[in-house]
């Protein structure tokens, strides 16, 4: 396929994908059972004049594809309408929480790739040994469980029972810090544990990919020349292996970077912590559609477009999507 | 002459199977205290297989037409199809007493006699298969040598007998909940301690008292129903959607593979925890509702499996002969492509509920589901909320946690076992590896499915597959 073709064929598929789930985003909020103009104001201020002015500022006394267009209108605005909670616009409550889940799921990514490539390329460079059943056992384990258990328990065992660290938030409420350094020192603390959360139960994943492909290139042909030539051991190993092994660990951190925005919505959860996920979680609780509505769309619009990078990276790195 | 073993399995299973369906909708206000007598009567009690009456109606209809079709086309099978004729007729008898004769109602499920019509039913349907095996002993012996077969390499592959074992110990505590655990200790006000009072040796405290100091063990044994029906019912919608999906998609190309693999593409990357909050807080809380999110949510990555199969088979020479004979569309899929694809869709099946156990959970966990219905994930929620991890009642945090874990690993377990075992090419490519060390465990361009290393009879695995993980790139539907 050549270039130019495969380039415009990606965008505009990631396009497609973008409209349909925007205009899924506009039919889920319509087919609510009740009246969207009601729906989009809190509950008890459902008098006259408040749902008159809602109808008029959502466009709802328009008919259904003029609204459509109001919809589409507002949306590449970034109007997204205000929050029930917190009487602010949207786009900022929103806005303000997205750092946060960068952050923690920036650290726990880098953190579980680290560790479960290097555990992958021992564990497959030694296959069947104690490390690797071990290591294997253990990501095995931790692919199998629940998220917000992990959690539950790192509480339960380093904030409870031993003290160490906080149970939940970004910083203590209220608090002042002396310097700029305690107050990092302050979000670090926070960031340990959902940090750790994040990473463990990613790692499984990264591990168990990476060890079946090394054992797969181990039996290449190329490596058995290396090892003729006389080559030490772990030049072997990170040379010629783990080079020729990295491509479907890096598909999968393509893949995973999708979830920078909505895959910590468990442990932003159980730690309290003032990101996306926990807004979502939020939002649905309290019914603050609004917010619903924007969260759900920027999670989607994260996977669609880290797809999209993904597609872009392998045409360069996959010889085979060339052909 | 029926194949001896048939005969044996026959005999065997059915009284199981009965057993299994009895267990199912014991009804939960029958305790083992209130003697022998009573439970033995909750065999026989009016609300056992209280079906809804428009399943009835579907399942008589399918029968009668099923049997009434073989009757004519085939008089070799004159016996079998007049059972089955029988059931069908049986069945749209009951469909008529479930749904209240005097104002019947399609949604209707009034339950009488239901064990009575379960019982002959079941009777019926085994009598079908033995007169099958009588009649076609050929085709019953090949059955029962593939089923043993596959019994026997499952059985050599240690993490997949494991996994069995776990599955069938939890699939008793689930089936054996009103003889483990009276139903009544989930009241709300049938607490048997102060709150979080701790465990002791008595029965119904073994696993501590929760935060209303109701017992932690009759949550626990009353929650594996749900979690394992949740998760097993979610499952066949997600695997009859991905498989009705792919091998539309991959027989037909053209545009209907276009527009269903787009779909696919989309339901692909929707993230789907948001997305199954947002239709949670839009429809309600309930685990019908969690069911159908998760089966929607879940089938795109099968779709892709079986369309990726179903595109390899489309080029082999018995579907072009079956074209060139003149089948119709409809009939090479069913005769010949489905039962080609079927093993990789069963072990696919196995681990899609290991994902789908998990789902529960955590929508569960995040209150989605039905506030009056105990699962693992609403247990954990609970214990949650009332900060249990502050607590020293660590048996409520951990016993729901590790049944989860031993479930999900004992389902992987399972489906990977099954998937190195069905799979002849598997099994074929991994004697070659045997004889010839130096080639071998490549990763085939395009495979989904990159077992790592399958089993050769007789050994255990070292080897763990990538699960859940897809690995071609998401939006390369057209290799």
């Amino acid at each position: 396929m050549d270039k130019r073709h495969y380039f415009l064929r990606k965008i505009a598929n990631t396009v497609l994908t973008i409209v349909v789930v925007a205009s899924f985003n506009f039919v889920l909020f319509r087919i609510l059972p009740g009246d969207p103009a009601r729906l989009l104001l809190p509950r008890g201020r459902w008098d006259a004049a408040s749902i008159t002015a809602n109808e008029k500022a959502f466009h709802l006394d328009k008919p259904l594809w003029e609204q459509f267009g109001y919809y589409w209108w507002d949306t590449v605005r970034f109007r997204f309408g205000d929050s029930f909670k917190a009487r602010l616009p949207v786009t900022q409550v929103v806005g303000e929480r997205i750092l946060p889940t960068l952050l923690l799921t920036g650290t726990g990514m880098v953190f579980a790739i680290l560790i479960g490539v290097i555990t992958g390329v021992f564990g497959g460079w030694r296959r069947g040994s104690l490390f690797d059943t071990t290591a294997t056992g253990v990501s095995m384990v931790f692919y199998s469980t629940p998220t917000l258990w992990v959690g539950m328990i790192l509480i339960g065992l380093f904030s409870v029972k031993l003290g160490w660290f906080p149970t939940g938030g970004l910083e203590e409420a209220g608090a002042v810090y002396a310097s700029w350094w305690q107050h990092t020192k302050a979000i670090l603390d926070h960031l340990f544990l959902p940090a750790l959360t994040f990473c463990l139960v990613y790692i499984g994943q990264y591990h168990i990919i990476m060890r079946s492909s090394i054992t797969g290139v181990i039996k290449e042909d190329f490596v058995l020349t290396a090892r003729a030539k006389g080559m030490s051991n772990m030049r072997v190993l990170w040379h010629h292996v783990f080079r020729n092994a990295l491509l479907p660990t890096f598909t999968l951190i393509m893949i995973n970077l999708g979830l920078v925005m909505s895959g910590a919505i468990l442990t932003e959860t159980v730690f309290n912590w003032p990101g996306l996920g926990r807004l979502a979680y939020d939002s649905m609780m309290q019914r603050d559609y609004p917010v619903m509505q924007a969260v759900f769309l920027l999670m989607s619009v994260a996977v669609i477009f880290a797809n999209l990078i993904a597609d872009f990276c392998y045409y360069y790195l996959d010889p085979r999507v060339q052909a | 002459m029926i194949p001896r073993r048939l005969k044996y399995w026959i005999v065997l299973w059915t009284p199981l199977l009965w057993l299994l369906l009895e267990l199912a909708w014991y009804p939960k206000d029958r305790y083992v205290s209130q003697g022998a007598g009573r439970m033995l009567g909750g065999f026989i009690d009016g609300r056992i297989g209280s079906y809804p009456a428009w399943l009835l109606v579907a399942g008589g209809l399918v029968c009668l037409a099923r049997g009434i079709w073989s009757l004519v086309r085939d008089p070799a099978r004159r016996r079998g199809a007049t059972v089955i004729v029988c059931a069908g007729l049986l069945l749209l008898a009951w469909s008529l007493v479930a749904g209240g004769l005097p104002h019947w109602s399609a949604s209707s499920h009034a339950a009488s006699f239901g064990w009575l019509f379960q019982t002959v039913l079941l009777l019926l349907f085994a009598g079908a298969l033995w007169i099958w095996g009588a009649t076609f002993s050929d085709r019953a012996e090949l059955l029962v040598w593939n089923v043993r077969q596959v019994w026997k390499l499952f059985r050599s592959n240690w993490e997949g007998f494991f996994g069995l074992c776990v599955l069938v110990a939890f699939v008793l505590i689930a089936l054996l909940a009103p003889f483990l655990a009276a139903h009544t200790y989930l009241d709300p006000n049938a607490e048997i301690g102060k709150p979080y009072s701790g465990s002791s040796w008595s029965y119904y405290r073994m696993l501590g008292v929760d935060e209303q100091g109701l017992s932690v063990w009759a949550e626990f044994v009353w929650s594996a129903r749900i979690s394992l029906v949740v998760g097993l019912m979610a499952t066949a919608i997600s695997t009859l959607l991905g498989t009705l999906i792919g091998i539309g998609a991959g027989f037909y190309g053209g545009w209907r593979q276009e527009v269903s693999m787009r779909t696919t593409d989309i339901f692909l990357v929707l993230p789907w925890l948001p997305f199954a909050m947002v239709l949670a807080a839009a429809w309600g809380h309930s685990y019908g509702l969690i069911i159908v999110i998760i089966g929607v949510t879940s089938w795109p990555s099968t779709a892709r499996l079986v369309r990726a199969e179903t595109l390899k088979l489309r080029k082999l020479q018995f579907v072009e002969r079956a074209k060139a004979i003149g089948s119709t569309n409809t009939h090479t899929m069913r005769r010949h492509i489905l039962p080609n694809v079927f093993p990789l869709i069963f072990a696919n099946t196995v681990l899609v509920v290991a994902i789908a156990i998990l789902s529960e959970t955590t929508l569960s966990f995040l209150g989605l589901g039905d506030p009056l219905n105990f699962s693992w994930g609403s247990m954990l929620r609970n214990a949650w909320q009332s900060g249990a991890a502050g607590i020293p009642e660590w048996a409520y945090l951990v016993a729901p946690g590790t049944a989860i874990i031993l479930v999900v690993l004992g389902f992987t377990f399972v489906g990977q076992a099954l998937e190195s075992v069905l799979d002849p090419k598997l099994r074929k490519r991994d004697r070659a590896v045997a004889d010839r060390p130096d080639k071998g465990g490549k990763r085939k361009p395009g495979s989904t499915s990159t077992l790592s290393r399958p089993t050769v009879a007789g050994q255990p695995t070292p080897g763990l597959r990538e699960q859940g993980a897809d690995l071609s790139p998401i939006s390369g539907g057209d290799e």
